[in-house]
C-alpha cells in the first residue's frame, strides 16, 4: 500500500519505548529555509524499519476499506517530491486506530459512507474509488465536496467529505503520538516546531523561518522536565 | 441522601464562582462550591496536545453528553452545537481561555442614552432590546481595578485618571492605576499590526491578557510557547481561576469543592425564599444542600435552564422571573475574519499567546463617527492566528484559502505549506445588540446524559444592523491587512446564523424589576436570597471578551453580600 514509513507494528514499538519524538532534522517549511534534509525521508535519529507487510491498518479498516481511504486521503494531501503527504504522514494509520479508540461512534458513518462511496464509484466508472486513476477520484472528491454526487443518504455526500478532510489533517498534523504525522511529516510539510517550550522575544520577532532543532513531540514531553 | 447544611452554595467554579468562593470565605461564610466537572491541576496540562485540547476540546463539555442545541428562529427544529466554547472544569473557561482582559468602556453601560442623545432614538432597531446597565464605570472601576491585580494582569494604561497615554489603549475608560504587569512581548504579527494600523492614522496597542509579563504572586513568567488559548497553562502563568482564586477559597478552611456535581434544580419553599440546591453526584447519587443563599454562575446557558427546571407551585413561571424575562436577550460575538500571507517575510504566529494579539479600538462602541452609517456600536479589532489557537490543525481548519485554491489537493498543500507560518488572521469582535426573540430555552427533544432536557438557543444575528456592521468591519480589516505589508488579503467566509463566542443574556440585569431579572448585584429581584452572577446578567454585550467584566461583577457581588446582605438579608438596593 505505502511505499515509506513505517509499519503499524513498528510504530506501536517505537511508541512504547518513547523513541522517536524527536527530529533530528530541522523544518523544511519551503526553498527559503536553509536546512538540506529530505521532508519525509527516514529520520536519521528516528529510523523507521523496513516495512515487512506494508500494513497501516488492522484496528477497523478491512482491506478494502483500507485501500479506498488510504487512495482518498492521499488525493487531498497528496504526496510529492519533498513534500510529504497522506500517505508518509500514515492518515491511514491514524484513522484506523481512531475509529476504533476515539472516534468508535464514527465507525458506522465510515462504513456507510465508504459503501456508499463504493456504489457511486462503481455505478459511474464500474470500479471502485481506489482503482480509478488520480483525475477520476479527484473528480468523484470533488462531486462528494459539492453535494452533487448522487445516492448517499447517511452520511450525506457533503458530511462524508468534510470529515474526511478533517480526519485527514488531524492524522497529517496531529502529535505523532497518534499514530499519524509520521517522523513529523506533516509538521516539517508546514513549518511547525511543535511543543517548544520558550520562544524568546528573537524568536518571535525574527522573519526567517524557525528552524532550531529538535522538534518536540508528547513523548519527549512526557518524560518531563530534564 | 442526607441534606447538607451550609451558609453559601455556589453552582460553578468559573470566572464568577471562583472569586465568591474566596471572598465569601475570607469573610468567615461557610462555601460549598458545586462544579460538574474536574478538579484539574498544573501538571496536568503538560501535554502540549493540539488534537486533544483544541480539536476534540477536552477541556470543554463533550457536545453528545452535554448537548446545547440551536435553531436559527422558532419554526424550525434544533440542532446540536457542534462545538462548545466554555469550560467544563473547577476554573471553568478561564483554564483554557485565550486571558484577553478588557474594561468595558464608559458609553458600554449606557448605550441605549448614548445612541439616543448622538443619534436619536431611530438610530436604534425597532426590535432591539437595547438597554442601558443599572450601574455606571465608575461604580465597577474599583472592582476590575481588584481583578487586574489579584488574578495578574498584562497591559499597559491608555487612560491614567483621564490623562491618555500613548502605546495603551487611548479609547479606555478612565483608570485609577497602571496595569500590574507590562505588556506581554508583541510578536512579528503585533509589530506588523501596530505599524499598519499606525500608518491609518489608528491607535493599535498590545491586548491587555492575564498572563505574566514578570513572574507575580509566586506563579512564574509566560515563556510565549504559544499553546494558550484551548489548552490550560502548563506552568501556571495564566492567570486562571484555578491557579489564582480556587487556592485562595481553600486556604480560606471555609470553602468546600464538590466536583462531579451537576446542579439541577434550586430548592425553595413557600415564603418566596429559596432553600438551597438538588445535585447528581459523580456516582449518580440524587444530593440535596440546603443553604441560607444560592449563587448561581455557571455558563450562562445553565442559569437559563436552572430557573426553568426549578419551576414549583408559587413560581409556576420558572424560577425568579416575575419580569418573564428569563431566557431572553440572547448575545453573541459574531468575528469576522480577514487573512493576510507575506510573501515577504515569516510571521511565526504559532509562538507567544495565541488569541487576540494586538488590537486597535479606533471601531469599537460609539468611539468614532455613526452619523449616516446603517448600524450602531462597533467592534474590537485584533491580529491573531486563522484560528485563535495558532497549530497546524488549527489552520488546516480555519484558514481557508483564498478564491482560486481548493481546500484540498496539490494546490492546497502547496498553499499550507508556504503560507501557515506566513499568515495572520485580522478578527473584528462585534457587538450585537439585544433583542428578546433571541432565546435560550429548554430543548422539547434533546436531553443530556443526566435526562434533563439540553438548553435550546433560538438565534440568528444576520439581521440588519448586525449585517451592516459587519461588512464595515470587514471593510476595515482588509485596509488593517493591506497597510500591515500583506502579500494577500481576503475574507474569510462567514459562518452560519449560529452564536459565535462569548454569550451574554439570559438573565438580564436592571433597575426595573418589571423588565429585568436581577438587579446591579446580582441579586434577583424576586427572591433576595438568591444571586446570578456572570455575563447572563449582561444587558448590551459591548465588543469587548466579558470575562474581566464577569469578573469585576462578581467582585462587587461579594463586596455587597459580606458588606450589606449579611446584615440585612432583604433586597439590596
Amino acid at each position: 500500500m505505502t511505499k515509506q514509513g513505517a509499519t503499524r507494528r513498528t510504530f506501536l514499538v517505537r511508541a512504547a519505548a518513547g523513541a522517536g519524538a524527536v527530529a533530528g532534522a530541522g523544518l523544511v517549511p519551503d526553498a527559503d529555509a536553509q536546512d538540506a534534509s529530505k521532508p519525509g525521508a527516514p529520520n536519521a535519529q528516528a529510523p523507521t524499519q523496513p516495512r515487512p507487510t506494508g500494513s497501516q491498518h488492522g484496528a477497523f479498516f478491512n482491506h478494502d476499506d483500507a485501500a479506498t481511504i488510504a487512495a482518498f486521503t492521499e488525493r487531498l494531501m497528496p504526496s510529492a517530491p519533498g513534500k510529504p503527504g497522506a500517505r508518509e504522514a500514515g492518515v491511514l494509520n491514524y484513522l484506523d486506530l481512531a475509529l476504533a479508540g476515539a472516534y468508535a461512534d464514527l465507525q458506522d458513518f465510515y462504513r456507510r459512507g465508504l459503501a456508499q462511496l463504493d456504489a457511486y464509484c462503481r455505478a459511474t466508472y464500474h470500479e471502485p474509488f481506489a482503482r480509478l486513476d488520480a483525475a477520476r477520484q479527484d473528480e468523484v472528491i470533488a462531486s462528494l465536496e459539492n453535494g452533487r454526487a448522487t445516492g448517499f443518504t447517511w452520511p450525506d455526500a457533503q458530511e462524508l467529505f468534510n470529515t474526511l478532510r478533517t480526519h485527514t489533517m488531524e492524522g497529517m498534523f496531529a502529535d505523532p503520538i497518534y499514530g499519524g504525522n509520521r517522523d513529523f511529516a506533516g509538521w516539517r510539510l508546514v513549518g511547525f516546531p511543535g511543543a517548544q517550550a520558550v520562544f524568546t522575544s528573537a524568536d518571535m520577532q525574527r522573519r526567517q523561518a524557525f528552524t532550531r532543532v529538535p522538534m518536540v513531540g508528547l513523548q519527549v514531553q512526557a518524560k518531563g522536565p530534564s | 441522601m442526607a441534606a447538607e447544611r451550609t451558609d453559601v452554595v455556589i453552582v460553578g467554579m468559573g470566572a464568577a464562582g471562583g472569586i465568591l468562593a474566596a471572598e465569601l470565605g475570607k469573610a468567615g461564610m461557610k462555601v460549598i462550591g458545586l462544579e460538574r466537572g474536574p478538579r484539574l491541576v498544573t501538571a496536568d496540562f503538560t501535554p502540549h496536545d493540539e488534537l486533544r485540547y483544541f480539536q476534540r476540546q477536552d477541556l470543554r463539555p463533550n457536545v453528545r453528553r452535554q448537548p446545547v442545541t440551536w435553531r436559527p428562529n422558532a419554526y424550525v427544529r434544533a440542532t446540536a452545537l457542534p462545538v462548545l466554547n466554555y469550560g467544563n472544569q473547577a476554573g471553568g473557561g478561564t483554564v483554557h481561555y485565550g486571558a484577553v482582559s478588557w474594561r468595558f468602556h464608559e458609553d458600554d453601560f449606557r448605550a441605549r442614552f448614548q445612541t439616543i442623545e448622538r443619534y436619536g432614538e431611530r438610530a436604534i432597531p425597532e426590535d432591539s432590546s437595547l438597554a442601558d446597565w443599572p450601574l455606571t464605570y465608575a461604580d465597577l472601576e474599583p472592582f476590575y481595578d481588584r481583578a487586574e491585580y489579584e488574578l495578574g494582569v498584562s497591559g499597559k494604561a491608555g487612560n491614567l485618571r483621564g490623562r491618555t497615554i500613548d502605546g495603551g489603549n487611548v479609547f479606555e475608560a478612565p483608570r485609577a492605576r497602571e496595569y500590574p504587569l507590562p505588556p506581554l512581548v508583541a510578536d512579528q504579527s503585533g509589530l506588523l499590526f501596530d505599524a499598519g494600523a499606525r500608518k491609518l492614522g489608528y491607535h493599535p496597542f498590545s491586548t491587555p491578557r492575564a498572563i505574566l509579563s514578570r513572574p507575580y504572586q509566586g506563579r512564574p513568567a509566560c515563556t510565549y510557547c504559544g499553546f494558550c488559548q484551548a489548552f490550560g497553562c502548563h506552568i501556571g502563568a495564566k492567570s486562571s481561576i484555578l491557579v489564582t482564586k480556587l487556592p485562595e477559597a481553600d486556604a480560606t478552611g471555609n470553602f468546600k469543592l464538590i466536583t462531579g456535581a451537576m446542579c439541577y434544580r434550586v430548592d425553595s419553599d413557600n415564603s418566596g425564599r429559596v432553600t438551597g440546591v438538588s445535585y447528581y453526584g459523580a456516582d449518580g447519587s440524587d444530593n440535596t444542600i440546603e443553604a441560607e443563599l444560592v449563587v448561581l454562575a455557571p455558563f450562562i446557558y445553565d442559569n437559563t435552564r436552572l430557573l426553568l427546571l426549578s419551576r414549583t407551585a408559587k413560581f409556576p413561571n420558572s424560577l425568579a422571573n416575575s419580569s418573564g424575562q428569563v431566557g431572553k436577550h440572547l448575545m453573541a460575538h459574531i468575528s469576522p475574519r480577514v487573512f493576510a500571507t507575506f510573501d515577504d517575510r515569516f510571521v511565526n504566529i504559532y509562538m507567544g499567546p495565541s488569541a487576540q494579539k494586538h488590537s486597535l479600538d479606533d471601531f469599537n462602541a460609539d468611539n468614532f463617527e455613526h452619523g449616516g452609517l446603517p448600524f450602531i456600536r462597533g467592534a474590537q479589532i485584533s491580529v491573531t492566528p486563522a484560528d485563535l489557537e495558532a497549530g497546524p490543525i488549527g489552520a488546516a481548519m480555519s484558514l481557508t484559502p483564498p478564491p482560486g485554491i481548493p481546500r484540498w489537493g496539490a494546490a492546497y498543500r502547496d498553499f499550507l505549506a508556504k503560507y501557515f507560518a506566513r499568515h495572520a488572521a485580522l478578527v473584528a469582535q462585534t457587538e450585537n445588540l439585544p433583542y428578546a426573540d433571541q432565546t435560550i430555552d429548554l430543548d422539547p427533544d434533546v436531553r443530556d446524559q443526566w435526562g434533563l432536557p439540553a438548553p435550546r438557543l433560538t438565534y440568528d444575528w444576520r439581521r440588519p444592523n448586525e449585517l451592516a456592521r459587519v461588512e464595515f468591519m470587514q471593510q476595515k480589516l482588509e485596509e488593517v491587512g493591506r497597510a500591515m505589508g500583506a502579500t494577500n488579503v481576503w475574507r474569510a467566509p462567514l459562518g452560519p446564523g449560529a452564536p459565535g463566542a462569548h454569550h451574554e443574556g439570559g438573565t438580564r440585569m436592571g433597575s426595573d424589576p418589571g423588565t429585568s431579572v436581577v438587579n446591579r448585584y446580582g441579586q434577583s429581584w424576586d427572591i433576595p436570597n438568591l444571586f446570578i452572577v456572570g455575563s447572563s446578567t449582561f444587558p448590551t454585550m459591548s465588543g469587548f471578551n466579558p470575562t474581566l467584566t464577569i469578573q469585576a461583577l462578581a467582585y462587587m457581588s461579594a463586596d455587597a453580600i459580606v458588606n450589606r446582605y449579611r446584615k440585612n438579608q432583604g433586597p439590596l438596593v
